[in-house]
């Protein structure tokens, strides 16, 4: 069951907006009221506003659009025992059992239909697919979701028809590098069943593991083959608390131990697990039970985030008593097993350790990296991000998202313009202190309708301190959004070299100016080149200041 | 977690049982300024002063460039395109908002030693004379450098060298001593001369060193 752009569908606030997600200034998703206009995935954001002015643009936020998609997850869950989601949009599930239970697919397909229109709001395209197979069931669903009606595919039927379908949908539905697929397109094989006819030996001689794999899928088996492995003896699968527990982070834990304990069970035998039944029993006897694939292997990280997603989305809000990790399908583990960090040396390996133990002891929002995301003020060129989300959402969800639109991630530093010029300042503050700036008659500087000041800065008052101000630059001024009456901000930002000490009061400030006046002939005049060193005693500090709304405010030291 | 954390504490120990571990490189920079031309490994640097930070941030620079992971501990005001500039590798970077309280601190920062080769750490007021004896013991068993970055911008807490409960090896204490590219309205700030002030018990005698520098 697949539902079409998901993300858009969570960020649009009315229900016929045209709306775009927008990740690294690409477009990620989009609703149905902008496809209209013409904008497609993967365009630069001011190209979708070009196409279409009056539309919504919300950044990408995961954690959003999963607990939004909770209610869909639940809403089919009642229909169907056990479900898996990869990502929020799309469900999987094992068809053969609802269906006879249901009379067959047809019915079953409907029932769905019925829950999902009920559970999602209206305007969002989404549909139900069953067909043999992974890929098939991926395809069909989607073709289900463009015409809004269930498409069921008979079991014998599968093979020719997943063989006449096109090999772009290997890098849509299966995961396979865009490269790969338009290398495939420019060798002559269009559809799968011209791969499926070079035969195995020669995709594998071509490509190696990854022919292999592509013939597989071509065939419309799994994406790979069963490893057989003793099962995991008892005491790692599953865990029975005597106290049941209530708080999540040690829930989490627990399940991080779990997850790391199979991990290495099934790394000696050189298989890897590639789906997992997670199973929640609560203290009353409800379980909780979601299926969890990735066709490159579960890491002990991706199982924790997807308990996480799971332990969310459950209604029931008593305490754990059990925990259950079932191993559903195992792989032989090979070299492209995605790794932690996609590091491998030994220092990545205690960096990554470190992190984990520093999570555990202060909450995932305490432990943080910095991403370039871009903007004219300071704090907005880098975005700070929770370690856990920036390295298994970032690294598996986006990677996969960032294939379908071949963007690179992390995104570089760019030049923004507009933007403060090197060298910038090490302290920037979040809330910046607020100051005075004033001229030599103690009025409060202003800048005009022309960016000019009123006059020349001459000291800094902060709370009783008075600083002399030696030099300054400026003003710049900034103005963003001077078409969104509430949304618009002017500024204008200044750059201060002030003395570090203050001076005591007005009055006794007299040698302060007399030495400032030995300095001011010999440096002022001249080109805008270096200023004249000051005198040995005073120190100075630079900063950077900003007036908005009448206020000046410390935005940045240069320390 | 319990079976892991010693098989890290016997790969870091044998590896310098093995063979000496080098010093942490230096751009050049910054190196006149250290006595050892590099960063040596267990030790702690004391900044304080104007530059502090963009001291602490050229120290690391060449490190975090050859693979080094750099740990931010209780900087929230850090300019992160100030440390881009001074070359440090953002990809190797983690920034900690660790508890004020002395006990949690120290945790969290053993915690961070074990994992990082360098620490940029500001000092919290309460720190205890112990807890800060038990970090830089780990410090020393780990071979990882802390640098305390110590400013009255950052914190209204005034420590002076007598009082602050770490021992630094080295204390470093800028001054800026001018700025030029600015000229009354016209120009914008570019470079400054800083003057360093280097003392400590690592060092025979106190030394001064000007530096002019874009940053």
């Amino acid at each position: 069951m697949r539902c079409l752009d998901w993300p858009a569908v969570v960020a649009a606030k009315t229900n016929h907006s045209a709306c775009a997600v927008v990740h690294s200034q690409r477009v990620v998703s989009r609703s149905v009221q902008a496809k209209k206009f013409g904008v497609e995935v993967g365009m630069r954001r001011r190209q979708a506003q070009a196409l279409c002015p009056d539309i919504e643009i919300s950044s990408f936020q995961p954690d959003r659009d999963r607990r939004a998609f909770n209610t869909v997850v639940r809403a089919v869950g009642e229909i169907v025992p056990l479900i898996e989601v990869s990502e929020p949009g799309v469900i999987v599930f094992a068809a053969r059992g609802p269906s006879r239970y249901f009379g067959g697919d047809a019915p079953m397909a409907e029932k769905l239909m019925r829950a999902l229109r009920a559970s999602i709001m209206a305007d969002s395209q989404f549909g139900v697919g069953i067909a043999d197979g992974r890929l098939a069931a991926h395809i069909s669903a989607h073709i289900s979701a463009q015409t809004q009606t269930p498409f069921l595919v008979e079991p014998e039927k599968t093979k020719p028809w997943l063989a006449g379908q096109s090999v772009r949908v290997l890098s849509e539905f299966a995961g396979i590098d865009r490269e790969i697929i338009s290398l495939l397109e420019r060798l002559g094989l269009n559809l799968l069943q011209d791969v499926c006819k070079l035969g195995e030996s020669v995709l594998a001689g071509r490509f190696g593991e990854l022919g292999v794999e592509l013939h597989r899928l071509a065939r419309g088996d799994e994406q790979h083959p069963l490893a057989v492995v003793a099962p995991p003896p008892e005491q790692l699968c599953s865990r029975a608390f005597e106290e049941p527990i209530v708080d999540r982070q040690t829930l989490l834990n627990n399940v991080q131990t779990m997850a790391d304990e199979l991990g290495r069970y099934f790394a000696e035998q050189g298989a890897i697990c590639v789906r997992l039944i997670l199973v929640f029993v609560s203290e009353t006897g409800e379980r909780c039970e979601r299926l969890w694939y990735r066709p490159h292997g579960l890491t002990a990280a991706s199982i924790v985030e997807s308990a996480k997603w799971q332990i969310e989305s459950w209604q029931i809000k008593a305490p754990i008593s059990g925990l259950q990790l079932i191993a559903d399908e195992v792989r032989t583990d090979t070299a492209r097993q995605l790794k932690l960090w996609g590091g491998a040396t030994q220092s990545d390996e205690t960096a990554a350790q470190a992190v984990g133990r520093l999570t555990e002891l202060l909450g995932s929002n305490s432990v943080q990296v910095a991403k370039w995301q871009g903007g004219r003020d300071l704090q907005d060129a880098y975005q700070f991000v929770s370690v856990l989300h920036s390295q298994v959402a970032h690294s598996e969800q986006i990677t996969t998202q960032a294939k379908k639109l071949s963007v690179q991630s992390p995104p570089q530093p760019k030049f923004w313009r507009g933007s403060l010029p090197t060298p910038s300042p090490s302290v920037v503050f979040a809330d910046p202190p607020e100051v005075q700036v004033v001229d030599k008659n103690q009025n409060l500087l202003r800048v005009s309708a022309r960016h000019e000041l009123s006059a020349e800065p001459a000291y800094l008052l902060k709370g009783e301190a008075r600083h002399k101000i030696v030099s300054w630059a400026g003003p710049w001024p900034v103005e963003e959004k001077w078409w969104d009456i509430a949304r618009s901000r002017r500024l204008v930002r200044l750059q201060l070299v002030v003395e570090k000490n203050a001076t005591p009061s007005v009055g006794a400030g007299g040698n302060s100016v007399g030495s400032a006046g030995l300095v001011d002939p010999a440096g002022s005049v001249g080109s805008a080149g270096s200023v004249g060193p000051v005198a040995e005693s005073s120190e100075v500090r630079a900063m950077l200041v900003a007036l908005e709304h009448g206020q000046w405010s410390i935005v940045a030291i240069y320390g | 977690m319990k079976l892991l954390v010693p098989k890290a504490l016997a790969i870091k120990h044998s590896v310098f049982e093995k063979q000496v571990l080098e010093n942490f490189a230096v751009s050049e920079s910054v190196r006149s300024v250290l006595p050892e031309s590099g960063l040596v490994r267990g030790r702690i640097v004391r900044c304080c002063g104007d530059a502090a930070i963009s001291l602490a941030l050229s120290l690391c620079a060449r490190a975090s460039q050859q693979g080094s992971w750099l740990g931010v501990v209780g900087v929230d005001h850090l300019g992160i395109s100030c440390a881009v500039e001074h070359g440090i590798a953002l990809e190797r970077v983690v920034f900690v908002h660790p508890p004020e309280a002395s006990r949690d601190w120290s945790t969290t920062v053993a915690a961070a030693i074990d994992g990082f080769d360098l620490l940029i750490v500001a000092v919290p007021e309460r720190l205890s004379i112990a807890d800060a004896r038990r970090v830089q013991a780990r410090l020393v068993s780990r071979r990882s450098v802390m640098i305390i970055v110590d400013t009255a911008v950052l914190s209204q807490n005034s420590f002076t060298s007598n009082s602050h409960p770490f021992h630094a090896d080295l204390l470093l204490d800028t001054k800026t001593k001018n700025w030029s590219g600015i000229n009354n309205g016209a120009g914008f700030l570019q470079h400054r001369q800083v003057e360093i002030k280097v003392s400590g018990r690592r060092v025979a005698r106190e030394q001064r060193h000007l530096l002019t520098c874009s940053h």
